[in-house]
């Protein structure tokens, strides 16, 4: 085992395929939090003639970006793929290391479940869509067999399959409920329904035209998910963006963070039905959307991310009508926040539902709001700053509840520091250029990008091949990270809570699965 | 003979307007919300794209889910002939019993609980494990109130009680009236599926308890079902304006201008109670599944103060 340091800025520690648990408790030893790991093919390379699995931490809190991640990294022989998990004693890698397994057939050997994840019982055995001999426009057969899943046993034991169709208009997922009475014993879900193959799609791709893709990874947070493909991609040309650029970055991606917020502080009402907070709810959000609309001219904000700055600039016109509108909508998102956790249903429904323990919430690496509800002091926007956050002043809100009350209470704390920071932003946006050009990539490199978007961390991985173009590109979206601690929060509620606990996480399907 | 006709007829307005009515609740919930709303003909609309879909049934249903439906219109059709709605008598008034009209719904409401076993589909069983779980204090709940209003007239004939009560607007004035009013708007609620207790406008398939049962049905039937629900809820809206607040109502030797005001002020009566419970759905959220037996324990705990005062006063 060996360190070298500073490949982009990320420290590298190489370890042997087995010996990868030693070496990933060396670095949670040193304080590490774990992102992701990421596998790519690389036996066509003659340097390496492998498969590459690394797994990627935040090590140094407060420091700058470039040299705040480290990576370990072990070079899996292709002619036998297979590794120690380090599951058992990381269980935030579990989703990881099971999609490596569907993807590339890398075996994680010790791995607790190792069920197919991402691709299904349908998809035949042996056939890993990732690899690079794999093409792009390959079909597969359908193979006729059945999900496994674990099974509650008892007298009084139900069990309720719900989705992937459900009665409302929003993404597929499957939940399995084992239930006693209206009391949750266990709750399995199945996702992964939504698979696009972006990843696959823009390898042999120029950098360039990746940006698209990237922001198409979710729908509501797309300039994060562009944000964080653009960090990388800037990382990897070695390129510094205008600092009025880094200061409008910062402008859309609050924007991004309020619409989402508000957003949910009335969505979440819909799950007890409380109509007056919904409804007050979507008539904000479409406001701040409108907003948007009027800088940037989308209304979710796409297309205003550029590589090497910003596609739109704005004018003194603009802002002045934002910070109007802005100054229109704080005081009303107070009031209806306030009404909403006076009223005594709210309290009964909101209190004690849905608990997620600090305990779970560390072990499975849940980031965002989430994770700050439950008692983890984690923001990328402070603990590895990014963009123009070094010069602005805000504060991370931590509750200790880890309830759906922390949860909703969470969003509102956070909405009046985006408040905050966007106020600031206007105040002392620099003049200047907002687009730096970008004339070429490094070829065999990587870098990575991450970003705070409205539900967490957004971890983009681009790696580049020996044109300069994208090799491997992978997304873990915050939503990807906090799922499984859907599942955990929900186990002994009641059945008819599900909703409202489900909604309090807000996570999409999608960029779960890209 | 006149009586006759003028009772059918009032068979037939509730028939008729149930639908409307539950279209005006969700008129008012609209316009409180900031919305537009569907039209209030919308559940017509419904009914007549439901009558002509396909109606597909589940392989594991058995007979049971096959004539739920016709039992349980005919059930609540039934109570509907027992109310007096603008004139203070009904086709059924010999036997108009209070202790009947609750049964008809018992009897509706034990087979929807039926058919949402009898598919053999998750949410269906949920839903009537939960609407048992309401009923189990609801019926009491509704038996005890109703009480507390006759306990003074000693029958439990509708159509005398509503008699009654016209001729003694005294009772106005009683402290006991008021209590019993809101312990029968909290069962009344309770009854319709309505907000703090079900949400009708809801699309969460888990959460559903009046819906959930309905889940599996699907063409006529589900016309058929609807209906009965929308009728239930303009026979217990009746009889909530027959038992607190039936002034006005014409009788037998009301001349056709004097039925014709009968009719107008239990509209306005029936849009007063659809308001109320519209503003109440707007301004509540869904309690918890296990608080509702405690709402139901709070209107019963209001019928039994009704009732000891009523001997005490």
């Amino acid at each position: 085992m060996n360190a070298d340091k500073g490949f982009r800025g990320i420290r590298t520690v190489e370890s042997e395929p087995y010996q990868l648990p030693g070496a990933v408790t060396d670095i949670l030893l040193q304080g590490g939090r774990f992102l992701n790991a990421v596998a790519t093919d690389e036996r066509h390379r003659k340097d390496v003639v492998a498969f590459v699995l690394r797994y990627f931490f935040a090590t140094e809190c407060g420091a700058t970006a470039s040299s705040a991640y480290t990576a370990v990294s072990a070079r899996i022989p292709a002619e036998r793929p297979s590794y120690a998990s380090v599951t058992s004693i990381l269980p935030a890698a579990a989703w990881a290391e099971r999609e490596s397994h569907d993807l590339f057939g890398l075996v994680p050997v010790g791995h607790p479940d190792l069920r197919p994840l991402v691709l299904h019982e349908h998809w035949p055995q042996g056939v890993y869509p990732l690899r690079k001999d794999y093409p792009l426009e390959r079909r597969q057969t359908y193979v006729d067999a059945s999900w496994t899943y674990p099974k509650v046993d008892g007298e009084g034991v139900f069990e309720v399959p719900v989705g992937p169709i459900h009665a409302g208009i929003i993404e597929p997922g499957h939940f399995r409920f084992q239930v006693m009475g209206d009391s949750v014993l266990h709750l399995e879900p199945k996702l992964f329904y939504t698979h696009r193959g972006l990843e696959k799609r823009v390898e042999g791709l120029d950098v360039s035209s990746g940006l698209p893709f990237a922001e198409q990874v979710c729908g509501v947070c797309s300039v994060s998910h562009a944000i964080s493909y653009a960090t990388a991609a800037e990382s990897l040309s070695g390129v510094t963006i205008p600092i009025r650029a880094s200061y409008l970055r910062v402008l859309v991606a609050e924007l991004e963070r309020l619409y989402n917020h508000v957003g949910d502080l009335g969505n979440i009402c819909a799950g007890i039905g409380y109509a007056y907070g919904s409804t007050a709810g979507s008539a904000l959000k479409e406001q701040l959307l409108r907003a948007n609309a009027a800088l940037t001219g989308h209304r979710y904000l796409k297309g205003s991310v550029a590589l090497g700055g910003m596609a739109v600039d704005v004018t003194e016109r603009q802002l002045l009508e934002l910070e109007r509108a802005l100054s229109r909508i704080e005081p009303r998102v107070e009031d209806l926040v306030q009404a909403v956790v006076t009223d005594d249903v709210v309290q009964n429904r909101f209190r004690k539902t849905g608990v997620l323990s600090v305990q779970n919430a560390l072990n499975l690496g849940v980031v965002g709001p989430a994770a700050r509800a439950s008692g983890l002091p984690l923001d990328v926007r402070r603990d590895q700053p990014y963009l123009a956050y070094d010069a602005l002043q805000f504060e991370v809100p931590v509750q200790a509840e880890g309830d759906v009350f922390a949860r909703y209470w969470q969003r509102l704390l956070e909405a009046r520091q985006s408040f905050s920071l966007i106020r600031q932003v206007l105040n002392r946006l620099p003049e200047g250029p907002v687009k730096e050009p970008i004339e070429d990539y490094p070829k065999e490199s990587y870098a990575v990008g991450v970003t705070e978007s409205p539900r967490g961390e957004n971890f983009h991985f681009l790696a580049t091949d020996e044109a300069g173009r994208i090799a491997r590109y992978h997304v873990r979206s915050a939503t990807y990270a906090n799922w499984p601690a859907v599942a955990k929060a929900v186990q002994g509620n009641i059945v008819p809570d599900f909703p409202l606990i489900n909604k309090s996480f807000e996570l999409c399907y999608a960029c779960c699965d890209r | 003979m006149m009586t006759a006709f003028v009772n059918v007829l009032q068979v037939l307005l509730l028939l008729v307007f149930a639908p409307a009515l539950q279209g005006v609740i969700k008129k008012c919930k609209s316009w409180l919300q900031g919305r537009t709303g569907p039209s209030v003909w919308q559940p017509y609309r419904d009914a007549w794209k439901y009558l002509h879909k396909d109606e597909i049934v589940s392989e594991h249903a058995s007979p049971i889910f096959l004539i739920t439906p016709y039992i349980v219109f005919a059930a609540t059709a039934t109570a509907v002939t027992l109310v007096p709605v603008f004139l203070d008598s009904s086709l059924l008034a010999s036997t108009s019993t209070l202790l009947l009209a609750v049964y008809l719904l018992g009897l509706a409401r034990f087979f929807t609980a039926l058919s949402g076993i009898d598919t053999g589909s998750s949410f269906g069983a949920m839903a009537s494990s939960r609407d048992m779980f309401v009923s189990l204090p609801a019926e009491p709940a509704l038996f005890l109130t109703l009480l507390a209003l006759v306990l003074s007239d000693h029958t439990l004939n509708i159509v005398t009680v509503t008699a009654h009560t016209i001729l003694h607007p005294g009772i106005l004035l009683s402290p006991v009236f008021y209590l019993v009013l809101l312990a029968f708007f909290l069962v009344l609620l309770t009854e319709t599926g309505r907000l703090p207790v079900d949400n009708p406008d809801t699309h969460l398939e888990l959460t559903m308890i009046h819906e959930g049962m309905l889940l599996e049905y699907s063409g006529k039937r589900l016309a058929l079902m609807m209906w009965s629900a929308e009728l239930k809820q303009i026979f217990l809206y009746t009889l909530f304006i027959d038992l607190c607040v039936p002034w006005g109502m014409a009788d037998d030797r009301a001349t056709p201008l004097r039925l014709l005001l009968g009719v107008a002020l239990f509209f306005i009566k029936l849009l007063f109670v659809g308001l109320v419970v519209a503003f109440v759905e707007m301004s509540y959220a869904k309690i918890r599944l296990f608080r509702v037996p405690r709402l139901l324990a709070a209107a019963m705990t209001l019928s039994l103060i009704a009732i000891v005062a009523q001997y005490l006063l």
